[in-house]
């Protein structure tokens, strides 16, 4: 008795997860719970994203996995070898070629499809936490769609300094309704969870929750009418690898001044390889 | 007609069907004898119009802020009615209030009426600066649109005599006379058509007390709002009202002109609590 289960864990475990995924699918935004089992990790290091992973992965799916853009971090490697030795599908760090992304902080530089399942990790799923603690209380406030204390978290900062604090885990409104916590990716990935094609799961292994935005629905950033949502931009900064200038950069701060990469390593590659190719 | 309560009454603990019966003004007590309930407020009936000014007087423990915590549904009444008559149905007909849901009733909060608590702890959100404070009521109300909320709440923090530099920092750093005009400011944000004040000015030095008095009257003649004043300072509802129920156990004992009921008390209990002004 030496196998593996396929995916370790076990059919009623996946159910549950699935139950719970469904859910949260046809309530695009609201938190579902779910029971978070064992896993071989520690908690708070994605399992949240592996249990959504591995209740969905099937045989023929080609995986990636991507730490904060990056496929070959430790993270990465390590997450992409259990899935691989729990069920041998391939993998690709190509995105166009994955049909299942587990993803740490970013969302891939190339568009999705409709083919495509983006699984967040997310280390804290309830976006109301800092303005009211009480899980009760947080429920009728989502039930209510009565986040003016949000808002006025947003007043605040943009009273002192501007425009919003906020770096990452921007607040967004999914359908019109329930406001989420869409993981700490950057303000440069918030635009583009809007109408995307691709089904985005959330799962938070610690806090054992789970959420998701459907293929193309309506996405957008708690902001104030009259006032424009600013994404990270590097203005005259472009990729010391491959040049490109419209992407995510890493700043990578070294003893001979500020360096900057593309976050996405796969998009990297390509973009390197094609202007190679011109040249 | 603004406001139109009638027969409203809470009972804590189980009810044995008899407490409103056996206690109140002529029982002389506010515990059912039979079950041991508390009736907080018996039957109370009460109009008001759309700019009165109406104290409430009466020992503590006589009801009256539980009456105002029913009006603002902090807490949930046992029986009666509450006709407001700015919430109406598809019918255009006045809506009891006492049966809205959570959402409706965030609604009547944020638009229509507001409170005003003895405490500024209960009436501000210590987490938020006094901006934010004035603005959460102002968003709630539906605004997102950041310049007209932002120059509302310049414009209350004027009216309530704060220094225009201090509105972005945090109640606690304020003086407990300039917290309590804070959670003025943030109660007229909204402007709403009634205001519940639950003992504004105990607390509060003399000199204080009278500028947060005045503050409170000259910002209702402007702004035409109706107002609910409980107090156990015949002073301040002297000073505040124009017409004046007195209650005991639970019960409303006396109703008329502020002016009257202080001169000429017609019930047992007023000429007591009249005559014994310090």
């Amino acid at each position: 008795m030496t196998e593996i289960r396929f995916a370790i864990l076990d059919e009623d475990a996946k159910k549950e997860i699935r139950r719970a995924l469904l859910k949260a699918v046809s309530l695009p935004g609201y938190i579902v719970p779910f029971a978070s089992r064992e896993m071989p990790v520690a908690r708070g290091w994605g399992t949240g994203g592996m249990q959504i992973t591995l209740s969905i992965i099937v045989e023929e799916d080609v995986l990636k996995v991507i730490d904060q853009g990056c496929d070959g971090s430790v993270n990465a490697v390590n997450i992409r070898d259990f899935i691989v030795a729990a069920t041998g599908v391939e993998t690709s760090a190509h995105t166009d070629e994955a049909s299942l992304i587990q993803t740490r902080h970013r969302i891939p530089e190339r568009p999705l499809t409709e083919e495509q399942i983006l699984v967040f990790q997310v280390p804290y799923p309830e976006v109301l936490t800092t303005v009211e603690p009480d899980t009760g209380r947080q429920k009728q406030i989502h039930a209510h769609r009565e986040y003016s204390r949000l808002w006025v978290l947003l007043y605040e900062d943009t009273a002192q300094f501007g425009e919003s604090r906020i770096s990452n885990r921007y607040p967004v409104e999914v359908n019109g309704h329930f406001v989420m916590d869409p993981s700490p990716i950057p303000r440069y990935d918030i635009p583009r969870l809007d109408n995307n094609p691709a089904l985005l799961l959330f799962g938070a292994g610690r806090e054992k929750r789970i959420y998701a935005i459907p293929p193309y629905t309506r996405v957008k950033p708690l902001v104030f009418e009259d006032r424009p949502f600013l994404v990270e931009s590097f203005p005259g900064q472009c990729c010391e690898r491959c040049g490109a200038n419209n992407v995510f950069l890493d700043e990578v701060h070294g003893e001979d001044g500020v360096h900057y990469f593309c976050s996405d390593t796969d998009y990297c590659d390509n973009h390197q390889k094609r202007t190679d190719h011109a040249a | 007609m603004l406001l139109d309560i009638h027969s409203l009454s809470k009972i804590y603990g189980q009810s044995c069907g008899h407490c409103l019966d056996e206690t109140g003004e002529r029982q002389g007590r506010s515990i059912c004898p039979q079950c041991g309930s508390v009736v907080a407020v018996n039957r109370a009936c009460l109009q008001i119009e759309g700019d009165e000014i109406l104290g409430i007087v009466g020992e503590s423990g006589s009801g009256k802020s539980t009456l105002l915590q029913l009006l603002y549904r902090d807490v949930e009444a046992s029986s009666g009615e509450v006709f407001f008559h700015v919430i109406k149905d598809k019918k255009n007909r006045p809506v009891n209030i006492l049966d809205l849901d959570m959402l409706q009733t965030a609604r009547m909060r944020n638009e229509m009426m507001s409170m005003i608590y003895q405490n500024p702890r209960l009436g501000l959100n210590y987490l938020f600066s006094a901006g934010g404070n004035i603005a959460e009521k102002i968003i709630g109300a539906g605004e997102h649109r950041f310049e007209k909320i932002r120059n509302r709440v310049h414009h209350f923090v004027d009216k309530i005599e704060l220094p225009g530099t201090r509105v972005d920092d945090y109640p606690d750093t304020f003086s407990g006379g300039q917290q309590q005009r804070i959670q003025i400011a943030k109660a007229l944000s909204s402007s709403p058509n009634l205001l519940l004040l639950d003992e504004p000015t105990t607390g509060l030095d003399v000199s204080v007390q009278a500028r947060i008095l005045d503050l409170i009257k000259s910002l209702q003649k402007e702004m035409g709002f109706a107002m609910i004043v409980v107090s156990h300072d015949l002073g301040v509802i002297r000073h505040l009202t124009d017409i004046t129920v007195v209650m005991r156990h639970g019960s409303i004992v006396e109703y008329g002109l502020t002016d009257q009921i202080l001169e000429d008390p017609q019930h047992g209990y007023t000429q007591l609590l009249v005559s014994s002004i310090l």
